[in-house]
């Protein structure tokens, strides 16, 4: 009797180890996270809708119905990375996250010259690089430093009712997600 | 030595069987840690930062969930009334009170895994903050149900349980100092269709 509750014990304390464990390491091994997901669906450098608005089932879960969403993955070792989205659209906003899916940088339309979505993220060494001599297409920018290789950037636009759809949906088509040569 | 090879089965069965299961209950539950209960109301306003807990990252790998940025917005999401019940779909409530700063709010009528509910309808179960009618004190009353109903009408329809995700946009509170004074509205349950 006293073998099987020190089994039991034996157990419990385990379990206690087991969580620990399990928890710190689903994040590394899962292949359900939105990396993995946008990967299926698309290569780098491409913008892909994530609502199921534009065909087939929402790329990434829990996108507010009446948003849009769109997102590209990058890898910023190859070079930095310029988006751009064209048109005007009431709402929009931007976040810049790594491999992992942790938000490392957020904006909206209020933060850009003009509400127009034209970024750059790269990292702090190419930014020392890019300053020394700033390209003139590139002074209306908003840059945005990210100490990361891969990672994904997502635009999210607001669709206040249906007739807004048709705008919303070419504004994000439309965009691009491009690795810029400096 | 049959014994001593059952009793290390057993501990190594609790040891494993708990620990995963400990792991999946805690990452399924709504509640979690890193939450911040307002009224009915919980968010996770580090959730998918780098600041968060290794629950909410786990939750992030697991869901495949792309967080909103804080310059974005911070989503709330209630699965109980005012007076502690869960939330169905065949139930209607009215959803009373005032907002709190931001540039706009979107709030919908959630399944299970938080996605819209389906309504087989043309009208989303949704609604925003430019389309609502307000009252004289700014405050807002939204009934939800299968009925149509004057005022604002949230379009819910189904059976099951049902969930309110509210999203403010745009927001002061999004910044983890601004949630201390936040007021949320209330669920109140109307009736139900049994």
């Amino acid at each position: 009797m006293r073998k099987l509750l020190h089994a039991i014990l034996l157990g419990l304390l385990g379990a206690g180890i087991v969580h620990v464990v399990v928890l710190l390491l689903v994040p590394g091994f899962s292949e359900r996270d939105a990396w993995s997901r946008l990967a299926m669906a698309s290569d780098l450098y491409r913008m892909t809708r994530l609502d199921a608005e534009a065909g087939g089932a929402p790329v990434v879960k829990s996108v507010d119905p009446l948003f849009y969403a769109a997102a590209c993955r990058f890898d910023l070792s190859e070079g930095m990375v310029r988006v751009k989205a064209p048109g005007n659209v009431p709402f929009w906003s931007a976040s810049v996250y790594d491999r992992g899916g942790h938000n490392i940088y957020s904006f909206n339309d209020h933060t850009a010259t003009g509400k127009v979505l034209d970024t750059i993220v790269l990292t702090p060494a190419q930014m020392i690089e890019i300053r020394k001599d700033l390209p003139e297409e590139l002074q209306g920018a908003i840059f945005v430093e990210a100490p990361i290789d891969e990672g994904m950037f997502v635009v999210r636009s607001f669709v206040p009712d249906d007739s807004w759809k048709p705008v919303v949906s070419r504004f994000l088509e439309q965009s691009s997600c491009e690795l810029q040569d400096y | 030595m049959l014994k001593n090879a059952f009793l290390t089965l057993l501990a190594l069965a609790i040891a494993i069987g708990g620990g995963g299961g400990s792991v999946w209950y805690a990452l399924k539950t709504q509640d979690g840690i890193g939450a911040i209960r307002i009224g009915q109301w919980t968010a996770f306003p580090d959730i998918g930062t780098q600041a968060a807990d290794p629950y909410s990252k786990a939750r992030v790998a697991r869901e495949g969930v792309l967080a909103l940025g804080q310059a974005e917005g911070l989503s709330f999401v209630a699965e109980r009334d005012s007076g502690g019940e869960l939330l169905k779909r065949q139930c209607a409530y009215e959803i009373e009170g005032g907002f709190p700063t931001a540039r706009f709010w979107t709030l919908y009528a959630a399944d299970q895994s938080l996605g819209v509910v389906e309504t087989g309808k043309p009208r989303p179960a949704a609604l925003q903050s430019y389309q609502v009618l307000r009252q004289p004190d700014n405050s807002v009353v939204i009934s939800v149900g299968n009925r149509p109903a004057p005022g604002n009408w949230l379009f819910s329809d189904g059976v099951g349980r049902m969930y309110f995700v509210l999203t403010f946009y745009d927001t002061p509170i999004a910044s983890s100092t601004g949630l201390s004074d936040v007021t949320l509205p209330q669920i109140a349950k109307v009736g139900c269709n049994a």
